[in-house]
């Protein structure tokens, strides 16, 4: 990330803070409703040092990667099925049309009965909220390659596999970039709300869980401290990984301004 | 360059605008609320849960007790899923009159808000269902199992809390085991046989589960706490009971009236009830009656639940007196 842009981000988010600290300093809120900085701080530090958040941290990481591999292999085994044979394109996107408008949540009571309120449940929805979209946009992606790119292919010899690994999956990426931004955005949407609704799993509840706790005590910094976190780590992830990936991949090639 | 220079200036400007604009928005967030209507003088909006220990409060709905009771008002009922979204509505201001568990009431009086006990509503069999055949005490519980409950916070967590303490030794021994799930998700797994090992409930849930096959139950509310307890009281807001004590006195009347119904009328009473309750007149005068069911505004069970919840740090605050908890002490002094 450019430097420029990094100081942009702190620039704002001092405003923002600030905007808030007013809004506490008014009193116009009671601070049952509308906790200062300073508690949220300290409750998010003492939530870290005895260990509670971080722990549920890591928890809540490692279902989201596991869900997002597992939509990455199901979603694009998907799509290249679909883009060779046409029979199979319409029963896959009529499944897309199906099951993507339908949010996770409506699927829970399903979902409980068939698999329990297990680890397992929580990376199903994950992965029927991150799978459709990156089908789709993958599917676009591949379309959107001029036909001319294969048939180059072709006349240098190439085999099918090598045509869709050195051709096809390189040409889609931005595609699939946005695929996987998307995915990852609603990954953390599900796992929150299914953390949420299933409680803790092995003694760990992840982030969902913590901010439920603390919702049903009443410890409001503690909800914000947990959202914050929520916060941080998207910010991180956009702007470090994902704007490294494109950098080092399609910024790269040229095929993005 | 120079275009360079320009942009740099341009942008510049343009984070200054924008800093002063976002000073502004909380400056107007701040002036536009206090505007914000408040309620009109002759309204009262009362919250409940679901299930039969609520069932007073919903002849009181049906029958319009409490307008007979006090002339042109404007009565909201609101029926939400946990106690956690009543406290919410009520420190909004959008919710009067609460029905909840002692426990959560504690809770939010220690973290600050301003409400107190009205009465006692009901009390009621609770207990910890399971199918495991293996399962006859706590300590057959392991690890790996997992208790579904409607909260961490509720009265059935604290209940069981309460037990592992006596039980066990340890207060917080299945905290961490915990599923939330509403009375009839927990029943359906509980039900299924899948993931979850047992489930903290209340009627008439706990009624159903216990007439199916091969479903016992390893601990009672009442073993748990050591006693009778009240499962439901009803709360008001320090400002509605100063504001508006001429319905405050209404619904302390109709409230009465509507216990005193249901215990002289069973029958009837269930006949009123079947449209609210998916469940037909003889289930439910069968329920209503059932050992260990009693509507009755007196108020069992606090000191035990604050001593313990002091005990086991559930609430952190010393000052836990009767007069902070209770609207009227002199009207219900019958721990």
């Amino acid at each position: 990330m450019k430097k420029s842009k990094i100081l942009q981000r702190v620039f704002w988010i001092i405003l923002l803070a600030l905007a808030w600290q007013l809004i506490f300093w008014s009193g116009r809120f009671s601070p049952l409703v509308f906790p200062s900085l300073s508690e949220i701080a300290q409750a998010l530090i003492e939530s870290l040092i005895n260990g509670e958040l971080s722990r549920q941290l890591l928890f809540s990481l490692s279902i989201i990667g596991q869900a997002l591999f597992i939509s990455l292999l199901l979603a694009l085994f998907l799509s290249l099925t679909a883009h060779f044979s046409e029979n199979i394109a319409g029963l896959i996107d009529t499944l897309v049309a199906l099951a993507h408008p339908l949010p996770g949540i409506a699927l829970m009571p399903l979902i409980l009965i068939w698999s329990g309120a297990g680890r397992q449940a929580i990376l199903v929805i994950i992965v029927h909220s991150v799978l459709w979209p990156m089908v789709l946009n993958l599917r676009t992606g591949f379309s959107s390659i001029p036909e001319i790119y294969r048939l180059v292919g072709q006349n240098y010899g190439l085999s099918r596999l090598q045509i869709l690994f050195q051709i096809m999956v390189p040409a889609a990426l931005p595609y699939f970039l946005a695929g996987l931004k998307i995915g990852w955005a609603r990954a953390w949407r599900a796992l929150i709300s299914a953390e949420m609704l299933f409680g803790a799993v092995n003694s760990v509840g992840g982030l969902g869980w913590y901010i439920f706790q603390k919702r049903v005590f009443f410890d409001l910094p503690g909800v914000f401290a947990g959202i914050t976190v929520i916060v941080i780590i998207g910010i991180l992830v956009e702007d470090f990984i994902f704007d490294k990936i494109k950098n080092k991949t399609v910024q790269k090639w040229g095929m993005e301004s | 360059m120079i275009g360079r220079e320009v942009c740099r200036k341009g942008s510049i400007n343009f984070m200054k605008k924008a800093a002063i604009l976002l000073l502004i928005i909380p400056i107007s967030i701040v002036i536009l609320s206090s505007c914000a209507s408040k309620n009109s003088e002759n309204t009262v909006t009362i919250a409940e849960q679901y299930g039969l220990a609520y069932a007073p409060v919903q002849l009181m709905k049906d029958k319009n007790i409490l307008e007979e009771n006090i002339n042109n008002i404007d009565v909201k009922w609101k029926k939400l899923a946990n106690t956690a979204a009543i406290r919410e509505a009520m420190l909004a201001g959008e919710v009067d009159i609460g029905f909840m568990a002692i426990p959560p009431f504690l809770i939010g009086r220690d973290r600050g808000m301003e409400w107190k006990i009205i009465s006692g509503l009901s009390m009621s069999p609770l207990g910890l269902m399971t199918y495991r055949k293996d399962i006859k005490t706590l300590a057959d519980i392991s690890e790996n199992d997992r208790i579904a409950l409607p909260q961490p916070g509720s009265i059935q967590h604290i209940l069981l809390a309460m037990a592992a303490e006596r039980e066990l030794g340890i207060a917080d021994r299945f905290d961490d085991q915990l599923v939330t799930m509403a009375h009839p998700d927990g029943m359906n797994a509980l039900l299924s046989r899948k993931e979850i090992t047992a489930h903290f409930t209340s009627p008439p849930y706990i009624f159903k589960e216990s007439e199916e096959e091969g479903i016992h139950q390893i601990l009672s509310g009442q073993e748990a706490l050591g006693g009778e307890f009240s499962f439901v009281v009803g709360v008001a807001t320090e400002e509605f009971y100063n504001n508006q004590s001429e319905i405050y006195r209404a619904f302390v009347k109709s409230l009465q009236e509507a216990i005193e119904f249901i215990n002289q009328n069973p029958g009837e009473a269930a006949g009123l009830l079947t449209e609210n309750y998916a469940l037909s007149e003889e289930e439910i005068e069968k329920y209503i009656t059932w050992p260990g069911m009693s509507y009755t505004m007196d108020i069992r069970g606090l000191d035990q639940f604050i001593n313990f919840m002091q005990e086991a740090e559930y609430i952190n605050s010393k000052n836990m007196e009767l007069s902070q908890l209770i609207w009227e002490v002199d009207l219900y002094e019958k721990e």
